[in-house]
């Protein structure tokens, strides 16, 4: 028989929402029975010491002069992904930075402090990612298969996909009818609201949040938190220029996407202007 | 001739009995008398005097729009931009005057005939949309102020659109085109960051 | 006397702890948080609605607390009202979120520091309790359904019926870990060996939320932060170190002031409080579950600009006081004091926080068991 892959999960500067998420993975147990754990920060494991391992997994940012475990943040990390054949980042601090400080990929638009490791690095942003995407990293890598990869090391299989895709208020967006307010089932979100789903990277709306909802879904904006830009600022309004959205759906010109809109809008789609649910007839 | 041409002929002639006797005065058969031909023949390349007339918007504002574009794909300042499309707006106030005539008098007074089929900006999307992209990069570019599209184009358009209507009522004390840099100048400072 | 600095780990974070001993007692006890992550001047300038996306992310664990007393702060601040139907989401959300965190605490974090548990258990709970926040809040961890005015949510009586049911399938199956009349297997088998009287602390407890049953005994004008040695500020109350938290807040209920007058504020009461309560929050959520009106609008749309403002809720750890001062729609100012803080203050040996107190006296091999029984969030006080 095989030894089991050995795992390190170490964080950064971190909220441990990661680790967290993890925990919703419905077949947890499953997995960490493949593996052996040999370090985390949260579950039950061994003491931390230096030692080779198949995968590292990075929760949290890096950041100057900060200790960790008793060691400079950035030397321990730069140990650890020394002894490991594998790293997977997982969190947009870890591949970005995010509100904690660098990435250890990038760092925000930029190279990050170790780039160079760029070819045994997988990147799995998101605040938090789901957990089956840090679930499918860690498998696909247990199982060598192949991953295919974006040039900033993400997952197609997972990022490919926008957060619009399978998002219940596509036919809002269909037909530009944007929500007049929070708390209603109607409207879409992403003229008003701040919404980026359709130029964000993620498949939150395809496979679902805890098994069941998202937050477009249940009236919250997507606030891009798969993307080395989170988190912008003003995230509860959508950025216009002259009354026109500043990001526009990914993969199309600004002209065609005016175009379309304006079609759209002057076409209307009576169902869609009224309440979904109410006493009329 | 081919179909096409022959309706772009029928288009003009429609434009000019328009601009002279005004669109509800025009009835096909005067259309058709003035290019000799019959009204049923008439009725082989538009159906209606309202299929004719939105054919002739989305025309219009195809034009507009085409042009417009060009500007916008200059790589020069909103400023200068600015100057570029008031300049086309008077030269065609001056050399196709029916045209604007039509888009100003016809499309803007007789919403009710494009009711069905032109509603919104379906007809005039070419030209919204390439005004909409001015605005927009021009905001970008942090030379216009961000504020409300209509605030925006009803300033633009509606200062451009009284001048020509002086212009055409022979009220202007100069010729229209003299008025490019002072109308530029005020557009551009009204809009400016 | 030998001292003993000893890192702590696996309370989302780290903390020093050097224990001052005598043979193997511990004599007195210092804690030493050593981070800082700078939340609180990450959110100046910032639009207030920004720090509903922010401020979850103090905490992966009970994000959803910090969420709500921002919601609450800004609503104080700029004098906003909200409907019963959104206020009875938020209770539902928050008390949920302190559910899964006690029972994560409970098998992830304390057991195994005494004794070896099939630790997955928690997740059995914990990872169902999330669907049901999601079903409301979109997803768990780290929604922001909750803004000032409302909730983002605009459910249907679908959604209530499925909330309803999980809860009742939850609440069921918790009875196997502690029941309503208090009887729990894992909880006695914990305490198999080790003495029920350990731990005792300072006996002064403080309650100032509101949300949920809870009954604030407290005022937050008397809450004072003082400099310590430690990154964290010690904090006060009326000049004292006092005690949050679940134990605090519940003994009011019948069968734990039992057990209080039994153990006193020893840490056995202390657990008995925190997975007890689990089953009165549950309780508590399927009563009012029943009193939503769907009817009601989720939001309204705050009309002022302007203003400072409180917002507290009892978290899973204790009391959460989150401080605003918004500017023309903009943060000028933010503050936050967590439960931790209270708990885990540095004083003197004449004048010791609560765990301080608890460790004091005690043989150091329980340091940690002791320690974690406050449910220490390093990630929090690290703000």
């Amino acid at each position: 028989m095989h030894s089991k892959s050995k795992v390190i999960w170490i964080d950064g500067v971190s909220c441990y929402g990661c680790s967290h998420s993890f925990y919703n993975y419905p077949e947890i147990k499953e997995l960490l029975e493949k593996i052996e754990l040999i370090y985390h920060p949260l579950l039950p494991s061994n003491e931390f010491k230096f030692q080779r391992c198949d995968i590292l997994i990075i929760e949290g940012a890096i950041k100057n002069n900060f200790l960790r475990l008793d060691f400079d943040l950035i030397e321990l990390i730069s140990k650890l992904i020394n002894l490991s054949k594998k790293i997977i980042l997982i969190g947009t601090c870890s591949v970005y930075g995010g509100i904690f400080g660098e990435g250890v990929l990038f760092n925000k638009e930029n190279k990050g402090k170790f780039f160079k490791y760029k070819d045994k690095i997988i990147s799995i942003p998101g605040c938090p990612p789901h957990p089956e995407w840090i679930a499918y990293a860690i498998e696909m890598i247990l199982n060598k298969k192949r991953l295919i990869l974006d040039k900033e090391n993400r997952p197609k299989e997972i990022f490919s996909y926008t957060s619009h895709m399978g998002c219940v208020r596509n036919e809002y967006f269909e037909w530009k009818i944007d929500a007049k307010n929070f708390g209603e089932k109607e409207g879409c979100l992403f003229y008003e609201q701040g919404c980026q789903g359709p130029y964000t990277h993620s498949s939150c709306n395809k496979i679902l949040w805890n098994e069941v909802n998202s937050k477009p879904r249940a009236g919250t904006p997507c606030f891009g938190c798969t993307e080395k830009t989170f988190p912008k600022k003003n995230l509860f309004k959508t950025e216009t220029f002259m009354g026109i959205p500043a990001n526009i759906p990914l993969g199309v010109s600004k002209r065609a996407y005016l175009t379309l809109a304006g079609v759209a809008k002057s076409l209307k789609n009576e169902r869609l202007e009224r309440k979904l649910i109410d006493d009329s007839e | 001739m081919s179909k096409e041409e022959k309706k772009l002929e029928i288009m003009k002639t429609a434009l000019n009995l328009f601009a002279k006797n005004g669109f509800y005065n025009t009835t096909i058969a005067d259309i058709a008398r003035e290019m000799g031909m019959s009204v049923g023949n008439m009725y082989n390349y538009f159906p209606s005097k309202e299929s004719l007339a939105k054919e002739l918007l989305i025309y219009t504002s195809k034009l507009f729009g085409e042009e417009l574009k060009k500007i916008n794909e200059m790589d020069i300042s909103s400023k200068e931009k600015i100057k570029k499309i008031v300049e086309l707006y008077f030269k065609m106030a001056k050399e196709e005057p029916e045209l604007v005539d039509y888009f100003m008098r016809v499309y803007l007074s007789n919403k009710e005939i494009f009711a069905n089929g032109c509603e919104g900006m379906l007809c005039v999307s070419a030209f919204v949309t390439e005004i909409m992209i001015f605005f927009e990069e021009g905001v970008r570019r942090k030379e216009l102020k961000n504020q409300d599209f209509f605030a925006a184009f009803g300033l633009f358009m509606g200062y451009l659109g009284g001048l020509v209507f002086l212009f055409r009522e022979g009220i202007l004390g100069k010729d229209i085109e003299e008025y490019t840099n002072s109308v530029s100048e005020n557009i551009y400072n009204a809009l400016k960051i | 006397m030998i001292v003993n600095k000893k890192i702590i780990t696996k309370i989302e974070g780290e903390a020093t702890l050097k224990l001052y001993k005598k043979n193997e007692i511990i004599e007195f006890a210092q804690i030493e948080f050593w981070q800082y992550r700078g939340i609180e001047e990450f959110l100046k300038n910032r639009h207030y609605l920004d720090a509903c996306v922010i401020n979850p992310r103090v905490c992966g664990i009970c994000g959803h607390s910090h969420l709500i007393a921002t919601a609450k702060a800004i609503e104080d601040a700029l004098n906003i009202e909200i409907t019963e139907k959104a206020k009875i989401l938020r209770e539902i959300t928050l008390g949920l979120e302190i559910i899964q965190n006690h029972i994560k605490w409970f098998y992830l974090t304390l057991y195994p520091t005494i004794k070896k548990i099939d630790f997955f258990k928690a997740f059995e709970f914990s990872k169902e309790i999330a669907k049901i926040i999601a079903i409301i809040a979109g997803q768990f961890p780290h929604n922001s359904y909750a803004i000032p005015g409302g909730v983002t949510c605009d459910l249907t009586n679908l959604d209530i019926l499925k909330i309803k049911n999980s809860l009742k399938k939850m609440f069921d199956k918790y009875q196997n870990v502690i029941d309503i009349k208090g009887d729990s297997k894992d909880l006695e088998n914990l305490f198999n060996g080790i003495s029920k009287e350990l731990g005792k602390s300072i006996n002064k407890f403080l309650v100032l939320g509101d949300n949920l049953y809870f009954k604030s005994n407290g005022d937050v004008e008397f809450v004072k932060e003082e400099q310590s040695i430690s990154f964290n500020k010690n904090v006060l109350y009326k000049d004292e170190f006092v005690e949050v938290g679940p134990l605090a807040r519940n003994l009011n209920n019948k069968l734990i002031k039992v057990i209080y007058n039994s153990y006193k504020d020893s840490i056995y009461t202390r657990i008995f409080a925190r997975i007890y309560e689990v089953n009165l929050i549950f309780k508590y959520l399927l009563k009012i579950i029943d009193e939503i009106n769907i009817n009601e609008k989720s939001y309204i749309k705050p009309k002022n600009c302007s203003g400072t403002g409180i917002g507290i809720v009892e978290a899973p750890r204790g009391s959460l006081i989150h401080k605003v001062e918004i500017e023309n729609e903009k943060i000028k100012n933010y503050e936050i004091i967590v439960p931790t803080q209270f708990n885990l203050s540095n004083g003197t040996k004449n004048k010791p926080s609560a765990a301080q107190a608890s460790l004091m006296n005690e043989n150091e091999k329980f340091a940690d068991f002791i320690f974690k029984c406050f449910d220490i969030c390093a990630i929090c006080v690290s703000h």
